[in-house]
């Protein structure tokens, strides 16, 4: 009998509950409060974290403990601070996924899945639209006022959350959205992961009073969940004959039901005994990427490509066409 | 009564304009045509 320990029961935690059955029929699931002991949590197959506030804390205690951790954390310092827990989780011979979320995480297998296409892959450009709980939509504002990483010509760069507008064309039914620079995890993850790629950015929509109040604190109470949001990859590269390629993916779905799938994903692959001991990151090559986003389908994400123009032959649709798809207006 | 009838006159004649450049535009303009096809699909994953 499989057991679960899930850490958090907001919106995420409870999607993920109710999923986990999907995957894996028959678990236990335990949910836990994070502010409470986690040593119940021994002896539980895997644990997922599901919480608000820094995740770096619960994972520790956890990998510890020799709890494999699948973790959906989205703030940089607490992704960066997971995945120093390498070492951590090598020693203790558990699995750590960090940044098992909608972005960081799904973003990161949409973008393996692209570049396996491509014969050199140049460019990655993500863009998020929404949130899911409360947690998150804090988390959506304190990145719209901090620093946005990104890679630039092979170099790291740091421009401030807001700059940096882009149109950006998401899955029917968002459409179209300004998005902006913000401080998220993606560019940091997937610049270690895609290391001759040279540019990596990550952006999200935000409106004026987005922009205008990032700075200050909250002026009203978060909605319990966002609507429906969206996620885009964008690859830039060049394919076998030496053509300039653009390939784009991208969801349109309740982001809770994103992340929750893709961390439910996550976890039945460390059941499975399918992820090696240590740091995971989605997108690493060493990963059954097409797997994870079968079972990802499975759980209720309905993953899309952009076709742009006609094109005849599969499996290069999106070759040349994308140029509607995304209109710089900085 | 004669303001007004400057008024109504200077409004059809920018209308009328307006109408003879779209006109033009329809009939002379090179925009080409929009894309009939494209957009979102559902992805097709290979087979695992």
């Amino acid at each position: 009998m499989v057991r679960i320990a899930l850490v958090g029961a907001g919106v995420t935690g409870d999607r993920i509950a109710k999923r986990l059955d999907v995957l894996m029929p028959g678990c236990t699931v335990v949910v836990f409060d994070a502010r409470g002991d986690l040593g119940e949590a021994a002896g539980c197959d895997v644990a997922i974290l599901a919480h608000g506030g820094r995740q770096v804390g619960s994972t520790t205690k956890l990998v510890t403990a020799g709890v494999p951790v699948v973790s959906t954390a989205d703030n940089v310092d607490d992704v960066r601070s997971l995945v120093e827990l390498d070492d951590l989780a090598g020693r203790h011979d558990v699995q750590l996924v960090a940044g098992a979320g909608m972005s960081p995480g799904l973003t990161g297998l949409l973008a393996r899945y692209l570049a396996d296409q491509l014969e050199r892959c140049d460019e990655i450009h993500i863009a998020v639209h929404g949130t899911a709980g409360p947690a998150c939509a804090r988390q959506h504002h304190r990145a719209l006022a901090g620093h946005a990483m990104g890679l630039h010509d092979g170099e790291q760069i740091s421009r401030p959350a807001g700059s940096g507008r882009e149109l950006c064309w998401f899955p029917e039914p968002v459409g179209a959205y300004d998005c902006y620079r913000a401080e998220l995890a993606s560019p940091m993850l997937l610049g270690a992961l895609f290391t001759d790629v040279g540019r990596i950015s990550a952006r999200m929509s935000a409106n004026r009073r987005d922009r205008l109040t990032a700075r200050l604190p909250m002026l009203s109470p978060p909605h319990r969940e966002g609507g429906v949001g969206a996620v885009r990859v964008e690859l830039r590269g060049a394919d076998a004959a030496g053509r300039r390629v653009t390939l784009i993916a991208g969801v349109a779905e309740l982001v809770a039901t994103c992340a929750a799938a893709t961390a439910v994903a996550f976890a039945a692959a460390i059941v499975r005994g399918d992820l090696p001991t240590g740091l995971t990151v989605a997108g690493d090559s060493s990963l059954d990427t097409v797997g994870l986003l079968h079972d990802i389908e499975r759980l209720g994400v309905r993953l899309q490509e952009f076709t742009g123009i006609p094109h005849p032959a599969h499996p290069a649709p999106a070759a040349h066409a994308p140029t509607t798809a995304n209109k710089d207006t900085t | 009564m004669l303001w007004g009838m400057k008024l109504i006159r200077g409004a059809i004649s920018a209308i009328l304009l307006a109408a003879t450049f779209a006109a033009a535009l329809r009939v002379r303009g090179t925009g080409g045509t929009p894309p009939q096809h494209g957009g979102w699909r559902p992805l097709e994953l290979p087979e695992r």
